[in-house]
C-alpha cells in the first residue's frame, strides 16, 4: 500500500455497526466513506474510485445484491465484500453470482473483516512472482517446495507447506480460519470442529519448536498470523 | 345444511352427469326395442291381411262374385275373426257385402296400404281404432277391401310405451336416490375430516379423524392423515425440544459471561485481569455464535433446495482429504487414523457439505473412540451405489440411543462434559438426507461404525 491512505466505501444501515466499521477501518489505515442506504451507496460508488467496498446484504431501500449488480452493469468493478446476517450457505453462492467478490456473515470479528478487505484490496495491486518467501529466519522455497528455518530444513507434508505458504504470503496480517480453509482446501464453510486449529498447531510445532522466537500466532476467535518480532 | 352440501358436492354433480349419460343410453336402447317391435308387429299384421286377400281372390277366381260374397258374409258373421274388416263394393264404390257401412274415401288406388282414421270407417264408435287396409280391383270392376282393426295393434305398442316410460322413470328415480345417498355418505366422511381440521386449527394438534373400522378408502385416507398429523406433532415436539435446548445452551454461557462482566464492573480495573476476562468472554461468545450458525446451517440444508449446486464429486478424494486434515488431531490423541478407499468413487453432491459431514463423523470417532484407538474411513463402490463408513473401536453407542443421536442437541450422558454442542450428527443426517443417502449406525465389535450409503448416480 505505497500510495498512501486507500479509500473504502462502507454501505451499512445500522448506525452503530456502521460507526464501529468506520472506526476500525480508519484506525487500520483506510480512508472510509459511509453510505447509510443503497441509493446513497450507489451515488457515492459512482462518483469516487474506491479500493474496496463493503455492502450490507439487507438495506432499507435497495437489496445489497441489487446494488452490486447495478455497479457491475455500470462497469464499476471495485471489489465488493458482502456482509450478511442471513445464513451462509445459499447466500454466499447468490452473493458471488450477483458480482460480489467475497462474503462475510454477521457477526464477525473485525480482524476477519480487515483480512478480507485487505485481500480484496491487494487483488487489484500487481502481484510480483516470487520464488522465495522470507519471514524472520524462515525461508520458503516455492519452487523446491521446501522450508528452512535458520538454515535447518523443516519436514512438512505438501498440505502443511501450502498452509505455511498462505500464512507467510499474508505476513503480518491476520488470516481467518475460513480464509485458510478456502485457499488451502477449497472449502467454503466455517468448520463446526476445531480441526483447523489442530492442523495449524502441528505446523506450528514443526516450525516454532526449539527456535529463538515463535512465528505462527493464534488470534483467538479469528485465526492465525505469521509475524516475526520487530 | 347437509342437503345443501349434498347438492353442492362434486360427487353429486358427477353422479348427475353419469345418470344423464346412462339415462340417454337406456332411452336409446329401449327406443330401438320399441321401434323394432312395433315395426315387427305391423309387418306381421300386414302379412295376415295380404294372405286373407289372396284367399278371397282365389275364392273369387274359382266361385265368382257370388262365391266371394258368401265367403265375406261367412267371415263377418258374428263370432268369427272379429278384428277382420271386409267390404265388397261395386265399380261406383257402393257397398255390396261386408262389415263396413261405406267405402272409405281415402282408399282410391288399389294395391297400396292405407291407415284409415276411426271417424271415417267407424263414425259411431267411441274408440279411436285405426283401420289398416288394402284393396284390390276385381276383373268385373268391383272393389274388394280387406283390412284389420289396428286398434289392438296400437294397444300393444302403447303397452310397450308405458313399459318403457315406467322403466326409464324407475331407473332415474333409483339412480337419483343412489346418487344422493352415495353423495351424502361422501359428504359425511369429508365433513368429519373438515371438522377435525377445524378443531385442530382451533385447539391444537391433539385431535384425530375418527375411523369407522371399515378398512375402505376413507379409512385409509383418515389413517394417512392421522399419520401425517402424528409426524407433524412429533416434529413440533422436536422443535420445542430444540428451542428448549437452544435456550439452555444459550443461557449457560450467557450467564457465565454476564457474571464475569459484572464482577469486572465492580472491581478496580487491572489490565491483565481485564484482558483475560475479555478474551474468555469473546471465546464464549464465539462458541454461542458457532452453535447458532450450525443451527441455521442445518435448517438451511434441510429446507433449502441445494441440489442445484450439485456436481460430480469423488468421495474417495474427500475422505482422503478429511483423513489428512484430521491426522494432526488423531496424533494428539494417539489415535491411529487411516483411510481404506477405492480410487474413484463418484457421487453427485455438494463437496463442501460432504466434506463437513465426513469431517464431523471422523471428529466424533476420534473424540469418542477413546485414547490410543483406531479410526478407519472406508470408501467403496458397490452395485447399489457408493458407501462411506467411519469406524472406531471405542465404547460405541447403546442400541436404544442409535435413533436419537441424529436429533439436534442430543448428547449421550457420558459425552455431556466433552466439548461439542450435539449438532454434529444432526448436520450429518441433514447432509445425508439432502443427498438421498441412507445413514446407518452399526456395532463395529467393538466400537461404532457409521455408514452413509449413497444411491448410484444413475438412480439419483
Amino acid at each position: 500500500m505505497g500510495e498512501g491512505r486507500r479509500r473504502l466505501l462502507v454501505i451499512e444501515d445500522d448506525p452503530e455497526t456502521a460507526e464501529q466499521l468506520v472506526d476500525f477501518l480508519s484506525t487500520s489505515g483506510y480512508q472510509v466513506d459511509l453510505a447509510a442506504d443503497g441509493n446513497e451507496g450507489l451515488s457515492r460508488g459512482r462518483s469516487a474510485d474506491y479500493a474496496v467496498m463493503t455492502i450490507d446484504r439487507m438495506l432499507p431501500d435497495i437489496d445489497g445484491l441489487a446494488v452490486i449488480r447495478r455497479f457491475r452493469e455500470d462497469g464499476i468493478v471495485t471489489p465488493a465484500l458482502i456482509i450478511s446476517a442471513l445464513g451462509e450457505i445459499d447466500d454466499r453462492v447468490r452473493g458471488l453470482r450477483a458480482g460480489g467478490d467475497d462474503y462475510l456473515v454477521k457477526p464477525f470479528a473485525f480482524a476477519e473483516l480487515l483480512a478480507r478487505v485487505e485481500a480484496l484490496a491487494r487483488r487489484s495491486a500487481t502481484v510480483v512472482k516470487e520464488t522465495v518467501l522470507r519471514v524472520g529466519d524462515l525461508e520458503l522455497d516455492l519452487v523446491a517446495r521446501t522450508a528452512t528455518r535458520g538454515g535447518r530444513k523443516i519436514e512438512l507434508l505438501p498440505r502443511e507447506f501450502q498452509v505455511l505458504e498462505y500464512l507467510v504470503r499474508n505476513d503480518g496480517r491476520v488470516v481467518p480460519r475460513a480464509m485458510l480453509l478456502q485457499h488451502v482446501w477449497d472449502l467454503h464453510f466455517d468448520p463446526t470442529t476445531n480441526i483447523i486449529d489442530v492442523y495449524v498447531g502441528r505446523v506450528r510445532r514443526k516450525v516454532d519448536s526449539q527456535q529463538a522466537y515463535p512465528l505462527i500466532h493464534t488470534i483467538r476467535g479469528v485465526g492465525f498470523c505469521v509475524r516475526a518480532p520487530s | 345444511m347437509l342437503l345443501a352440501k349434498t347438492l353442492r358436492s362434486s360427487t353429486f354433480k358427477l353422479a348427475l352427469i353419469w345418470i344423464g349419460i346412462f339415462g340417454a343410453l337406456v332411452l336409446a336402447l329401449l327406443g330401438y326395442v320399441y321401434w323394432s317391435t312395433a315395426a315387427y308387429v305391423r309387418e306381421k299384421a300386414d302379412r295376415a291381411i295380404a294372405a286373407e286377400e289372396t284367399i278371397l281372390r282365389n275364392v273369387y277366381d274359382s266361385a265368382g262374385r257370388d262365391g266371394l260374397i258368401a265367403a265375406i258374409k261367412d267371415r263377418v258373421a258374428p263370432g268369427r275373426f272379429e278384428s277382420g274388416v271386409y267390404l265388397l263394393a261395386d265399380p261406383s264404390f257402393v257397398p255390396v257385402a261386408g262389415n263396413l257401412k261405406a267405402w272409405p274415401a281415402a282408399l282410391k288406388e288399389s294395391g297400396g296400404w292405407y291407415d284409415v282414421g276411426a271417424r271415417e270407417w267407424k263414425p259411431d264408435a267411441a274408440d279411436h281404432s285405426v283401420l289398416r287396409a288394402t284393396f284390390d280391383m276385381l276383373p268385373d270392376g268391383y272393389h274388394l277391401l280387406v283390412g284389420k282393426n289396428a286398434g289392438d295393434l296400437d294397444a300393444f305398442t302403447r303397452k310397450i310405451e308405458v313399459a318403457l316410460l315406467l322403466g326409464v322413470s324407475l331407473i332415474f328415480i333409483l339412480a337419483g336416490v343412489a346418487s344422493v345417498s352415495v353423495t351424502r355418505r361422501t359428504v359425511g366422511r369429508i365433513e368429519a375430516i373438515n371438522a377435525t381440521s377445524r378443531s385442530i386449527m382451533q385447539s391444537g394438534l391433539g385431535k384425530r379423524i375418527p375411523l369407522r373400522g371399515t378398512r375402505d378408502e376413507w379409512d385409509q385416507l383418515a389413517e394417512n392423515l392421522n399419520a401425517m398429523l402424528d409426524r407433524v406433532e412429533a416434529l413440533m415436539a422436536e422443535v420445542k425440544q430444540v428451542s428448549d435446548n437452544v435456550a439452555h445452551d444459550l443461557r449457560t454461557p450467557l450467564t457465565r459471561m454476564r457474571g464475569r462482566l459484572e464482577k469486572a464492573y465492580n472491581r478496580p480495573h487491572n489490565s491483565d485481569y481485564d484482558h483475560a476476562l475479555i478474551g474468555d468472554t469473546m471465546a464464549d461468545l464465539d462458541a454461542v455464535l458457532r452453535m447458532f450458525s450450525s443451527l441455521t446451517r442445518i435448517s438451511q440444508i434441510e429446507t433449502g433446495d441445494r441440489t442445484s449446486a450439485f456436481r460430480t464429486v469423488n468421495l474417495a478424494e474427500i475422505a482422503s482429504e478429511v483423513v489428512e486434515l484430521f491426522d494432526a488431531a488423531a496424533e494428539d490423541k494417539r489415535v491411529h487414523l487411516d483411510a481404506v478407499v477405492d480410487r474413484r468413487v463418484l457421487v453427485t453432491g455438494d463437496r463442501d457439505l460432504l466434506f463437513d459431514a465426513v469431517a464431523n463423523l471422523v471428529d466424533n470417532a476420534i473424540k469418542y473412540g477413546g485414547e490410543a484407538g483406531r479410526v478407519t474411513v472406508e470408501v467403496a463402490r458397490n452395485d447399489d451405489g457408493a458407501v462411506i463408513a467411519v469406524a472406531d473401536d471405542g465404547p460405541g453407542i447403546p442400541d436404544d440411543e442409535c435413533q436419537h443421536v441424529f436429533k439436534r442437541f442430543y448428547r449421550l450422558e457420558r459425552s455431556r462434559h466433552t466439548p461439542g454442542n450435539g449438532l454434529g450428527l444432526s448436520l450429518v443426517a441433514a447432509v445425508a438426507r439432502l443427498h438421498g443417502a441412507r445413514i446407518e449406525m452399526v456395532d463395529n465389535r467393538p466400537g461404532l461404525k457409521c455408514r452413509l450409503r449413497f444411491p448410484s448416480p444413475a438412480m439419483s
